[in-house]
């Protein structure tokens, strides 16, 4: 089929198809980003079992494929009796992963913070969660821009778990086999699909790399 | 739990005081018992769907059964070294590429890279599994799952090479080619080895990536860890249990491999 012909009849569809990516991407950067700040903190408290919990969290969520965190929450956990429904099972796991790489990234930005500045805060009087909310945080947040673009662009890859379940309006990649099934769609269906994949990746870095501009740290 | 990490935490706070190492401790004491009450209501959510029952868990004293997830796992590992020798040679172009001094090559290793790095892995799989064949590619299962792993690699293989080229001091290339030494030979006996060695860890961490990756093989119906899971599934009708052994399998080779990196970041860390 010629683009012209796929975009006539499918054109629709694959404009739903592109905004249900761009939602889940929304969804589960949010999502991920709150747990993810959540997390590191757990990682930094001096209380031992909660830094642990913490530790552990990024260990099982940066090292289990999407593939099988979705299959476990999908098939598996009814046998518990956590029924979720396709969409709430697929931005689960599409939070949860990204999530342990944004508390790597933190970290990460956390580390190039001198340690002559916490001990400046220290001596100035201010409590843990003071240093933390005042000098720590908004440093790493600042100089993890560039990760967070990157985290961002991984998130709306991993959103393409959603095509595993059967999801209302699809997202971009299951509309590549949606309209498979029922026509040869060939070359051009999948290409249409990377094209606005990579146009929304190269628009989030772009963006990304201005906002970095503005606000990272020289030091 | 990296060893760049651990510095952050260690210098938030100082010695704890008296008061400071009370607090401290009513945390521990107050957040182990939450940990065990959660750890205990998992525990009472298996018991109570029926899920500790035996026949889920009795199939796992079988050797059988250890050989037959061992097999899915050899096939895992053999799409994943495929999967990474094929991300790194195309990577290995595309950097080359991207530093040529060509702009052409430039431009096209640049689309290329920017390709394989905004195309979810599934897309890729879809397009040898779905698309591929509609012309005449006909390839087996192993390859179907493979070509796409390392397609949707190769871009991230690219630029971590040149991040390692462009780690190397610039002095090293200029003495080189005062000494009278061709471009060409100057990258690949000067620059090349060492940009390989800054770049390993981050390679280990990329085949972490590739590894989860594989995991899709059920798409193109390839016998993986994930597949032969399936099997046992239906053999033995445990599905919770089989899933979550094989979550484990895959989370602790992953981090294992994760580790590795880690230990190698660190042993340089000391040594220079």
């Amino acid at each position: 089929m010629s683009i012209y012909e796929l975009l006539t009849q499918f054109g629709d569809k694959y404009l739903a198809a592109l905004l249900t990516t761009w939602k889940l991407t929304a969804i589960s950067f949010t999502l991920a980003f709150v747990i993810g700040i959540v997390i590191t903190i757990m990682r930094i408290s001096p209380i031992k079992p909660i830094r642990f919990v913490g530790d552990l969290y990024v260990q099982i969520f940066r090292n289990i494929p999407g593939a099988a965190l979705l299959i476990i929450l999908v098939y598996a956990f009814p046998y518990l009796n956590f029924v979720w429904s396709y969409y709430a099972c697929v931005l689960i796991a599409t939070s949860l992963l990204p999530a342990s790489f944004c508390s790597e990234y933190l970290m990460a930005g956390m580390n190039t913070i001198g340690a002559g500045q916490i001990e400046a805060a220290r001596s100035i009087g201010m409590t843990f969660f003071q240093t933390i909310k005042n000098v720590v945080l908004p440093q790493a947040l600042r100089s993890s821009v560039l990760p967070m673009t990157n985290l961002l662009v991984a998130t709306m890859l991993t959103t393409a778990l959603a095509s595993q379940v059967p999801l209302k309006p699809t997202d971009l990649t299951g509309i590549v086999s949606y309209i498979n099934t029922r026509t040869v769609g060939g070359v051009t269906a999948f290409m249409i699909s990377a094209f606005l994949y990579c146009a929304t990746a190269v628009i989030i870095g772009q963006i990304g790399s201005l906002i970095d501009r503005k606000v990272r740290i020289l030091r | 739990m990296n060893g760049v990490n651990t510095s952050i935490r260690d210098i938030l706070y100082e010695e704890p005081g008296k008061k400071a190492r009370r607090r401290i401790a009513i945390g521990t004491v107050i957040s182990l018992l939450l940990l065990v009450v959660l750890v205990l209501m998992m525990i009472r959510r298996f018991y109570d769907s029926g899920q500790l029952d035996s026949k889920y868990w009795i199939f796992f004293t079988k050797s059988t059964t250890w050989k037959f997830l061992g097999k899915g796992l050899l096939g895992t590992v053999e799409v994943a070294f495929a999967s990474g020798a094929l991300a790194f040679l195309m990577g290995l172009f595309m950097m080359l590429g991207r530093i040529s001094s060509f702009a052409v090559a430039r431009i096209i290793s640049r689309i290329l890279i920017e390709f394989s790095r905004g195309v979810p892995t599934l897309l890729f799989i879809y397009f040898f599994f779905l698309a591929a064949p509609q012309f005449g590619l006909k390839l087996p299962a192993f390859w179907k799952i493979s070509i796409p792993v390392a397609l949707s690699a190769a871009g991230m293989v690219a630029e971590v090479l040149r991040s390692g080229v462009n780690a190397v001091p610039k002095g090293q290339t200029e003495a080189a080619l005062s000494l009278g030494m061709r471009k060409n030979s100057v990258f690949f006996k000067i620059i090349f080895p060492q940009a390989l060695r800054y770049v390993v860890p981050s390679m280990i961490s990329e085949l972490v990536i590739v590894l989860k990756d594989t995991t899709f093989a059920y798409v193109v119906n390839y016998a993986d860890l994930m597949q032969n899971s399936r099997v046992l599934i239906s053999n033995y009708d445990a599905l919770l249990s089989v899933y979550l052994v094989a979550a484990v399998i895959y989370i602790l080779i992953n981090y294992i491999l994760n580790q590795i990196s880690v230990a190698i970041t660190k042993h340089r860390n000391v040594a220079s």
